[in-house]
């Protein structure tokens, strides 16, 4: 029985325990008129939780739990020493023994019945192949009775963990349906277990977070345990030779800073844009526009922030870039009579400005909320003192929303330094380290993808600094909003 | 009934014709197409004390808010008819709204100190207006506000601590002192009392009684008695007009409008 059945089956369980339950429920309370602590729907629900929690916890566990016990009582059976003398690594013979035992159960009765313990392993690659399941030429003769008892077990665990579930929804429905009596606080239980789904909902967020750090983490020790850290976050040459089969030795240097100065000069640029852009777009939007104007703008500035980062890219590199470059070639040959272009199509400005342009959305619709939300007394107080509307701005209602901005922005500059579509097409890909904007810089972003992309071996330190990288970008966002929050929380203790 | 007379007997003593300060003729004021105001005339006297009183909804409060345009901030509301200060009318393009402000200033419902220290909200209306040249002068502003509002001797050793850290009553003197501050003429308060305790109520009313020596004020109460303790003139509103006006002794004891004799008996309100 598949999964989906017996998730079905719990469910049409559950629901047949809450029907009835509602109707003894509602027969409780006409037939000896007592007033019951929780109305029928509360009973219904109430016993539809006894049977459906219970019994589909436990197809999770068993689930999670059952491949495990029987990929160990498998591995546990192969035969002494012979992983040595082949090439084959556990793992992978592992791997070979479940296709064999998942071939077996694709095969018609008849055909499976034939194999036994000492068929050879090729007669049932053949017999496999036909039915369109390929397996790897490295399995040996010593998989096939493994393979038949993996099957076996996996059937087994299958129609064990079937017979279990399905009891356990019965026995929970039944001992629901017993309990139900005037006095049961169902109403009280089922408000229980909403508060347990919404608690598991936000632990969910949580031990995702916590997954992706380990999975970087230990791939980022590795990468450590190859490229000292000091060369990493203090070498000044990023340049991870790729090297090529054979030429052993040969890693390159992978120095962090050239990335690190580009991240923050772009996003700098951009922030310095956009910022104030943005806030001011927001104070027009939330103080001076009327209700109409501000029906119109704000929808329009939010398209902006729907629009796809590559197609920003798109913009930088086939507008953008070129009008800076051809700008710059009028001016120093207005300035010096050359008309070379100082700067390049590809550069810091190029992809700061056309950042600005992706986080103006941003920064003026965050800003905009926040800005509303400060009270209207207070505007009130303040103009009635004969203060003009700028003053007001400018003394009571951004020193009120200032927390607020400023975790708001920091929000934005975590984007800033997260985006990559956009910096690989307006500012390329080279590493340089310079203080010049017209200049070519890159980030962090994008050489992750680039040391990602592309067919590579998973254990050179040319594709393992990735995980470096992302963690250092990880910790440094991580950063950010920990002083997003240490700001908005002094401030708050400040005034309120 | 007996209690309001007895406060009445002692506190309208001192009434006696004064000039008019503010001036107001067939004042309306609609929200959108809906008309909240229906032609108010009414002076306001000098150095005194006027009472709106009136069931909620009257109009009470969209009228005091005419007298300093506060009603412009409101982007659906708009005013007709004439509102005159010391003979200028206050609804001219001439009239530089930002100046009538500081001149008659408002303290309303719900104590509204800026997220700032107590220091720096009496000191927002004066260093705004220009109103001191050097540091001194602004503490002397600064303290002298706070004194006539009663609350130096409470604040005077933590004035850089926030406002919003006061009690409700306290909250609202500093509102009061921050209106004092930019010296207006004439001071509007929106039921100043209605979120404070009795406690803060009574001296916040003593206080108003002390500012009628310096201040044209008028007030928006719900409370009958506040009007009596607090007020030489009363003026009743009753669904967006104007009820009657009169000395609050003779309101309270005689009023000659069925609507006010109904209210101030309790039969509606």
């Amino acid at each position: 029985m598949s999964t989906l059945t017996i998730i079905f089956l719990v469910l049409v369980i559950g629901l047949a325990g809450a029907f009835l339950a509602y109707r003894y429920s509602r027969s409780l309370a006409a037939k000896d008129g007592a007033q019951l602590h929780s109305r029928p729907i509360y009973h219904a629900s109430y016993v539809a939780c006894w049977a459906m929690i219970p019994a589909l916890l436990a197809l999770m566990v068993w689930l999670v739990v059952s491949p495990i016990v029987i990929a160990s009582d498998v591995r546990g059976s192969f035969p002494e020493g012979i992983l040595a003398e082949t090439s084959l690594t556990e793992d992978l013979a592992y791997g070979i023994v479940e296709s064999l035992g998942s071939g077996l159960r694709v095969l018609p009765a008849d055909e499976r019945e034939t194999i036994t313990d000492a068929t050879p392993v090729a007669e049932l690659r053949e017999l496999l192949n036909q039915r369109g399941v390929p397996i790897a030429s490295a399995s040996a003769d010593w998989m096939v009775p493994l393979a038949i008892q993996l099957n076996g077990m996996q059937i087994f665990s299958r129609w064990a963990m079937t017979a279990v579930v399905v009891l356990l929804a019965l026995g929970g429905a039944f001992w629901g349906y017993r309990n139900i009596a005037p006095r049961l606080r169902a109403r009280n239980g089922v408000e229980r277990v909403v508060t347990g789904a919404l608690i598991a909902a936000s632990s969910i967020a949580i031990m995702t977070t916590v997954g992706i750090v380990f999975s970087m983490l230990f791939e980022t020790i590795d990468f450590f345990s190859r490229i000292s850290p000091m060369e990493f976050f203090f070498g000044t040459e990023w340049n991870p030779r790729f090297s090529g089969a054979g030429s052993e030795g040969s890693a390159g240097s992978f120095g962090f800073i050239p990335l690190l100065a580009g991240t923050l000069y772009i996003g700098f640029v951009a922030m310095l844009i956009a910022v104030p852009i943005g806030l001011f777009a927001a104070i027009y939007m939330a103080e001076y526009a009327d209700s109409r104007t501000r029906s119109v703008v704000k929808p329009l500035l939010e398209v902006l922030a729907g629009i796809p980062t590559i197609v920003y890219g798109f913009f930088a590199l086939v507008t953008v870039g070129p009008f800076l470059r051809d700008l710059s070639a009028q001016i120093s040959g207005l300035v010096t009579g050359d008309y070379t272009s100082f700067i390049q199509a590809q550069s810091v400005l190029t992809a700061g400005l056309v950042m600005a342009i992706m986080l103006i959305p941003f920064v003026s619709s965050l800003s905009d909320d926040i800005i509303t939300s400060v009270p209207r007394s207070l505007r009130d107080g303040s103009l009635g003192l004969g203060a003009t509307r700028s003053e007001t701005i400018k003394r009571v209602i951004l020193p009120a929303a200032l927390p607020g901005i400023v975790s708001a922005l920091l929000l934005t500059a975590s984007r800033a330094i997260g985006e990559t579509m956009i910096v690989v097409l307006a500012a390329g890909v080279a590493a340089n380290l310079t203080i010049n904007p017209f200049d070519a810089m890159t980030t962090i972003t994008v050489k992750i993808v680039a040391q990602l992309t592309g067919d590579l071996e998973f254990n050179s330190p040319q594709t393992l600094v990735a995980f470096a990288l992302g963690m250092t970008l990880f910790v440094i966002t991580l950063c950010l909003n920990i002083y997003a929050l240490y700001i908005v929380r002094k401030y708050k203790e400040q005034y309120e | 009934m007996e209690n309001i007379q007895a406060t009445l007997n002692r506190g309208q003593a001192v009434q006696s014709a004064k000039p008019i300060k503010m001036k107001s003729q067939d004042v309306t004021v609609h929200y959108g197409s809906k008309q909240a105001l229906n032609g108010i005339t009414l002076d306001i006297p000098e150095r005194q004390v006027t009472a709106l009183i009136g069931p909620s909804g009257c109009g009470k409060s969209t009228y005091l808010r005419c007298l300093n345009r506060m009603n412009d901030t409101i982007d659906s509301a708009s005013v007709g008819g004439k509102i005159t200060l010391d003979g200028e009318d206050i609804y001219d393009p001439a009239i530089d709204v930002v100046e009538l402000r500081a001149r008659v200033g408002m303290v309303f419902q719900k104590p509204n100190p800026f997220p700032k220290s107590i220091y720096e909200n009496v000191a927002y209306g004066p260093k705004i207006h220009g109103l001191s040249r050097n540091k001194q002068e602004l503490d002397e502003i600064v303290h002298t506000s706070l004194k006539k509002a009663g609350l130096y001797n409470e604040v005077k050793d933590r004035l850089d601590e926030p406002g919003t850290g006061l009690s409700g009553g306290q909250q609202q003197r500093l509102c009061i002192a921050r209106a004092i501050a930019v010296s207006p003429e004439v001071i509007l308060m929106d039921e100043p009392c209605s979120a404070l305790d009795p406690i803060a109520t009574a001296t916040v009313e003593e206080l108003i009684d002390e500012l009628r020596e310096n201040f044209t004020i008028v007030i928006v109460t719900h409370s009958m008695q506040q009007a009596a303790r607090v007020s030489q003139i009363t003026a009743m509103f009753h669904l967006g007009d104007l009820a009657e006006v009169g000395p609050t002794e003779k309101m309270f004891s005689n009023p000659d409008d069925k609507r006010t004799q109904d209210y101030i008996t309790g039969r509606f309100g």
